[in-house]
């Protein structure tokens, strides 16, 4: 019974690092799209990100083992999402209260 | 007198962990932090700047030459990927019991980063003779600081590879086989953090220009 249920989770890991690689191809495929969002580059920058984020949470969730772990690593990985979140808004809240004052 | 650390192997009450695995997830949380700051510092800098990657002061833009090193990084990008599936099988091959497949998928993870680091070397090379250096612009100064950080981790995560797979290391297999797979799993969380970070520097630093 154990010994099937880790071919099971074999054959699972195999198929993420498949998925991996075809989401890759389409990260780089992405760059030579002209999703053409008000002649920025920010429709390539917004599927960009988005793949980048489906396949670290692929990482996390399959080879992380985050898919069945004990509440304190939560916990862990909530806290820091947080003050992470605080740190990447830093810049934009840093922008915005310069528009206009100089 | 033998002293024996406690909740190497079993799980502590109050946590649900062994301690190497809070341990490791803590240490996960400040890397997450230090990353953080640099990304962030990537996101003030490129809302600042008119052009991206910016012009230094020799007229010059780093653009052209990420578009010939996107190759090189795709390549570096699925190296990663491949050790860490690699990592998680020698967890794996632990779990079953299989010391010889342990071996074969350490040194597969191994080569990989190994590889990885001689493709960084390359690119790091070209881009410095072409006197992109980190003084040039910003992207370059946040391109090398936030990839060197990365290397380092890989040179890192490499000693302790190789150390698994030498007698030294593996020598506790035959007296604490729980506590050894432990440890690669504990590893493995690291190694995997590793990845994880390159899966966002790698469109961030070399695509999305």
């Amino acid at each position: 019974m154990v010994s099937d249920n880790i071919s099971k989770q074999v054959i699972k890991y195999w198929k993420i690092f498949a998925l991996l690689l075809f989401c890759t191809v389409l990260t780089v495929l992405a760059v030579y799209v002209d999703f053409d969002v008000e002649g920025s580059i920010a429709g390539g920058i917004f599927i960009g990100l988005t793949i980048a984020v489906f396949k670290g949470y692929l990482v996390a969730y399959n080879f992380m083992h985050l898919n069945d772990e004990k509440p304190m690593v939560y916990w862990i990985i909530l806290v820091t999402l947080v003050f992470f979140l605080i740190l990447l808004f830093i810049p934009v809240i840093w922008e915005s209260t310069l528009v206009g004052k100089y | 007198m033998d002293i024996k650390i406690p909740y190497n192997e079993d799980l502590r009450p109050d946590t649900g962990l062994y301690n190497a695995k809070l341990g490791i997830w803590l240490f996960l949380a400040s890397e997450v932090m230090l990353f953080g700051g640099l990304f962030s510092s990537y996101i003030l800098l490129r809302a600042g700047a008119s052009v991206w990657p910016p012009i230094g002061l020799d007229g010059q833009s780093v653009a052209h030459l990420l578009e010939e090193t996107i190759g090189l990084a795709t390549f570096n990008t699925v190296a990663l990927i491949t050790s860490s599936v690699t990592m998680v099988m020698s967890w794996v091959s632990l779990k079953m019991k299989d010391i010889s497949k342990f071996k074969m998928y350490m040194w597969i993870t191994i080569s990989c980063a190994i590889i990885f680091l001689i493709v960084k070397y390359f690119e790091y090379s070209h881009k410095i003779h072409e006197g992109f250096i980190p003084a040039h612009d910003t992207y370059m100064a946040l391109y090398f600081t936030m990839t060197g950080l990365h290397v380092l981790h890989i040179i890192g995560g490499l000693f302790v590879l190789v150390y698994f797979v030498m007698p030294d290391g593996i020598k506790m297999w035959d007296d604490e086989p729980i506590r050894f797979t432990n440890r690669i799993e504990v590893f493995g969380l690291y190694w995997h953090f590793v990845d994880l970070v390159w899966i966002f520097l790698f469109p961030v630093l070399y695509l999305l220009n």
